[in-house]
């Protein structure tokens, strides 16, 4: 996915829509989703939504938002090479789209959140707790 | 085939580079997933692959792509086919034949990849893939973007999948960083910014398309640094160009492969924060303070504490009226309990309303929030700190106050053992059931587990063992246990159970006789009797020292970093904490007060104090220092025995012995009434701790006045040779004692000579007679020791009163039998205890009676 080399090959449109939002701020808004650990702000949540977990549908509910993300996070990694960073492999978001993700997140997603993950046939792997 | 196969597997491989560029990723996606234990992955792809194409085309192609994977799988497919005609001369024709066959294609995709020993030349493919770049991209631009685009949407596809599998199958240990991975590289950055140059990376990653770094991590707990991951250092420093917060001059540290985990290994610190639990303030001036949660809000992540109050009522009343007195932060109030009253009075306005968000009544002052005498505060989870909070058991016993119910308090301690540490029952420990259906059994621990404790219960109707959650015991002590204390303040003291108030024992204490409260928890059950410090530093126990401000005091109690010291107030009894540094010195001088009757007190002698709050005590003194003596009495029960009067204020009574001869002098005391000064001289030729002669009337005789030693009364008045120095083979007799050296009174001279403490050793039996240390006094003859104790003095000594003498006298007088000659001997005789003086008297009277009969 996207590599410098790639660039030649797409068009800029292309590798935009590649990559999810970047925090427009670093305070108190930032947020963290839970399944995928994409950091943004709040109103970017709300906006659109989070990039690897449309089915959250966090654009069209407010709800969603809060009850997904959480502000409780440890850490940001920019990942700009999900495919082939090392990094994002360890931390099992070498398959998301290129963005901000947190280390770890400090709260499980809600039980009615697991099933639309399991509905969509997506994976939810909950915190590690030591 | 098999020749086709060979040949393709060349113009496979050759062919690899072309494509390679095009597919590295996904080549080298599947490749490490090979690596994890794809194979399976592999077929999957293939599976997945050709079941969601549809297209022939693409289907060939994937065919290709499969092969490609497969790395030297089958023969050229169509789409290879395909490439070979639109130009490309380096690939044979032949190859086209096989491009329909995609099923066998895929089992020979298989097989060779079974076979397949091409994946050990990545470089090489690599070295080829640079020669020829160029040639390649320009010709078959359109069909790699066509094949890039399938690729990409098969990912997107099969992503999900994918993903599922590879968290549950492949181990985190697959995923450790390999010598292929990228570097993780420590960058030094603007201090608190570490965030914001994470996040500016990521936004030039998307405006410059040149930017050859894969990720870049700032750390919470990391300041000033952030990691990025990259394959080669050049492009770190590229990246790093021109961002405001990364210096320029900063250095590249690589990170060891062996610690790349450690980097991205997160603490995962459990914010579970319940009501009731003791949580301690970490900010403000209640930092370090106990307090107890009473609400926790977690979506504005804050929680309300109760705290006992430090508020300054003067400065908040100054602040409230408007009268500024200007900052005086420095000083923190100490805890105490809130007293609207005391407020009132201080004309703060205390008002009682009703918070929103609990419902509950407070008494408001500027903005605080009070109740019950507490400070509830809101406070975010940042600023305080929930983990490994051991309460002390004073701050709890502050927290509890009085009319707090007991249950309470025990839900609060019970909150405590979640906190305490585990492991702390022992096989055979009285325990008592806290909580649950089987509360308030008794038992014995058997076994301790992990978690679970097995008793064997009292009662004998109930099963031999049985298994209870530790933090469902506690262990019971009975009245007349003795115990030590292991853990918490009062570590190291050993004790006897008194009473046992739930979890709370209080047990009278070996060393200090004491009262102390101590948490079941922290004790066990102990035959050790410790003795307890007696010294710290320089000072034992009953030192008398100075302090700084020119205040003294003797020790009388030492503890583990302080002491405690009877302060020379004579008035009334001062107590204060000192710590080893405040001390200045060691008072050692030996200085003799008068007392009330103007006798001369020194060390070791008994008075009794006649005046103020201890009047009636009675007891040696241990020390003296301007005018003011420290007295020790068995009998009294404060301040370890000692007392502190004036000198002024008491009478010395009876001799200058300790305790233990006070009967003796009692004895005397009441033989004798008021004849103190006889029955002081006549304790001399006792064997008891023989002191010099009393000091207590103004006639004294010279010579020495002896100081006590300090407490090595065993030593004083033993006699003792002198083993070396100048004195050597010496003999003599201790007369005090003083810190490393003695003061020995010898025998041979008359003498008093000081030698270190080993110079001298004990030769007990040493009976050269007792020598009358008054020898200045005038008495030519030495007077042989009378072995008895209590010598019943016939006669009182140097008394004025002539009785004796003149009995003595009469006789021979009236007696004209008496030959002229006896009587010079025998009157002698009677007084022959007495001192020169009589002698003389007698002898003189002797002559001149002598003289007047032989007139007569």
């Amino acid at each position: 996915m996207g590599s410098g080399k790639r660039g030649d090959y797409m068009g800029d449109d292309d590798r935009m829509a590649q990559f999810a939002q970047i925090p427009t701020s670093f305070g108190h808004e930032l947020r963290a989703c839970l399944r995928c650990r994409l950091v943004k702000t709040y109103d970017q949540f709300r906006e659109s939504g989070c990039e690897n977990c449309p089915f959250l549908e966090m654009d069209k509910e407010h709800d969603n938002v809060v009850n997904c993300t959480t502000p409780n996070f440890t850490g940001i990694i920019s990942v700009m090479d999900p495919s082939r960073s090392w990094a994002a492999r360890w931390l099992r978001i070498g398959r998301f789209i290129p963005g901000c993700y947190t280390l770890a997140v400090s709260e499980e997603l809600p039980e009615e959140y697991q099933t639309v993950c399991a509905d969509n046939n997506v994976q939810y792997v909950p915190p590690k707790r030591s | 085939m098999a020749r086709n196969r060979r040949h393709d597997d060349d113009d496979d491989e050759e062919y690899e580079e072309e494509e390679e560029e095009e597919e590295e990723e996904e080549e080298e996606v599947v490749r490490r997933g090979k690596g994890a234990g794809g194979r399976k992955r592999g077929r999957s792809d293939f599976i997945d692959d050709t079941a969601l194409e549809d297209d022939e085309d693409e289907e060939d192609e994937e065919d290709d792509d499969d092969e490609d994977f497969g790395r030297g799988g089958g023969g050229g497919g169509g789409g290879r086919g395909k490439k070979r005609r639109s130009g490309s001369e380096f690939f044979e024709l032949e190859a086209a034949v096989d491009s329909d066959e995609g099923e066998e294609d895929d089992e020979e995709g298989e097989d060779d990849f079974i076979n397949d020993a091409g994946a050990d030349l990545p470089d090489e493919e690599e070295g080829r893939r640079l020669h020829r770049p160029s040639i390649l991209m320009g010709e078959d631009q359109e069909d790699v973007d066509e094949i890039e685009r399938q690729v990409y949407e098969r990912y997107a596809k099969s992503s999900h999948v994918e993903y599922g599998d590879d968290a549950t199958e492949v181990e985190q240990q697959a995923l450790l960083p390999s010598v292929k991975d990228p570097k993780l590289w420590m960058v030094k950055c603007a201090i608190g910014h570490e965030r914001e140059t994470a996040i500016c990376l990521m936004q030039k990653f998307i405006d410059r398309a040149d930017l050859q770094i894969k990720s870049a991590i700032a750390l919470d707990h990391l300041k000033n640094y952030i990691y990025v991951e990259a394959e080669k250092e050049a492009h770190v420093k590229e990246a790093c160009k021109g961002l405001r917060n990364i210096y320029s001059s900063a250095k590249i540290m690589l990170v060891p492969i062996k610690e790349m985990t450690d980097v991205l290994s997160v603490e995962s610190k459990s914010v579970d924060l319940a009501r009731d639990t003791w949580v301690r303030m970490k900010i403000g001036i209640y930092k370090g303070d106990l307090a107890k949660v009473v609400d926790v809000d977690n979506v504005r992540q804050r929680v309300t504490v109760k705290l006992i109050p430090r508020v300054d009522l003067q400065t908040l009343a100054n602040k409230l009226e408007g009268r500024d007195i200007g900052k005086k932060k420095t000083f923190v109030p100490p805890p105490r309990f809130f007293n609207i009253d005391e407020a009132r009075e201080m004309r703060i306005r205390v008002e009682r309303r009703r918070d929103r968000d609990s419902g509950e009544y407070f008494e408001m002052v500027d903005g605080l929030m009070f109740k019950d005498g507490f400070l509830y505060k809101t406070v975010s989870f940042k600023s305080i700190s929930s983990q490994n909070i051991q309460p002390t058991f004073d701050e709890l016993e502050k927290f509890r106050k009085p009319g707090d119910d007991v249950n309470g308090d025990v839900a609060s301690l019970s909150t405590l053992f979640a906190n305490r540490k585990k492991g702390h029952f022992m096989k055979g420990d009285a325990v008592i059931v806290v909580r649950g259906d089987l509360k308030n059994l008794e038992g014995w621990v058997e076994k301790v587990e992990e978690d679970t404790v097995h008793i064997r219960p009292k009662m004998p109707d109930l099963p031999k063992t049985l298994a209870f959650n530790e933090k469902e015991l506690c262990k019971y002590f009975k009245p007349g246990d003795h115990v030590k204390v292991v853990s918490g303040v009062q570590e190291g003291a050993t004790g006897m159970v008194v009473k046992v108030e739930g979890h709370v024992l209080i047990i009278l204490s070996d060393t200090t006789k004491e009262h102390i409260r101590v948490f079941a928890d922290h004790v066990v059950e102990s035959s050790e009797i410790t003795t307890g410090v007696t010294r710290i530093g320089d000072y034992e126990l009953h030192d008398l020292v100075m302090l700084d401000n020119m205040s003294f005091g003797v020790i009388i109690r030492v503890e583990s970093e302080a002491f405690q010291v009877l302060k020379g107030v004579p008035d009334r009894p001062e107590v204060v904490l000192i710590k080893l540094r405040e001390i200045k010195s060691k008072i050692d001088r030996r200085t003799n007060a008068k007392d009330r009757s103007n006798n001369i007190v020194s060390v070791k002698d008994v008075v009794r104090v006649i005046e103020g709050p201890c009047k009636g005590k009675q007891g040696p003194v241990e020390h003296i220092h301007k005018g003011i003596l420290f007295i020790y009495d068995r009998h009294h029960l404060e301040h370890a025995g000692f007392i502190c009067a004036k000198a002024q204020s008491c009478v010395v009574v009876g001799g200058s012995n300790r305790g233990h001869g006070m009967n003796g002098v009692d004895a005397l005391d009441s033989r004798f009434g008021g004849l103190r000064s006889s029955s002081n001289v006549l304790q001399s030729p006792r064997r008891l701790p023989p002191r010099g002669p009393p000091t207590n009337f103004g006639g004294r005789f010279g010579g020495g006045r002896f100081g006590g030693g300090r407490g090595h009364d065993s030593l004083v008045g033993r006699c003792i040779k002198i083993k070396s120095g100048p004195f050597k083979g010496y003999r003599g007799r201790v007369k005090e004692i003083t810190s490393g050296f003695v003061r020995v009174e010898l025998d041979s001279q008359m003498k008093i000579v000081t030698v270190k403490r080993d110079e001298i050793s004990d030769t007990p039996g040493a009976a050269t007679p007792f020598r009358e240390s008054r020898f200045a006094s005038g008495s030519e003859t030495p007077m042989h020791p009378s072995r008895t104790p209590l010598h019943p003095i016939q006669t009182p000594m140097r008394d004025p009163s002539a009785t004796p003498i003149h009995d003595g006298m009469r006789t021979p007088l009236r007696n004209r039998a008496w030959a002229p000659m006896s009587p010079p001997s025998a009157e002698p005789n009677l007084h022959f205890s007495r001192g020169s003086r009589n002698f003389a008297i007698i002898r003189s009277f002797v002559k001149i009676f002598h003289i007047a009969t032989i007139s007569l």
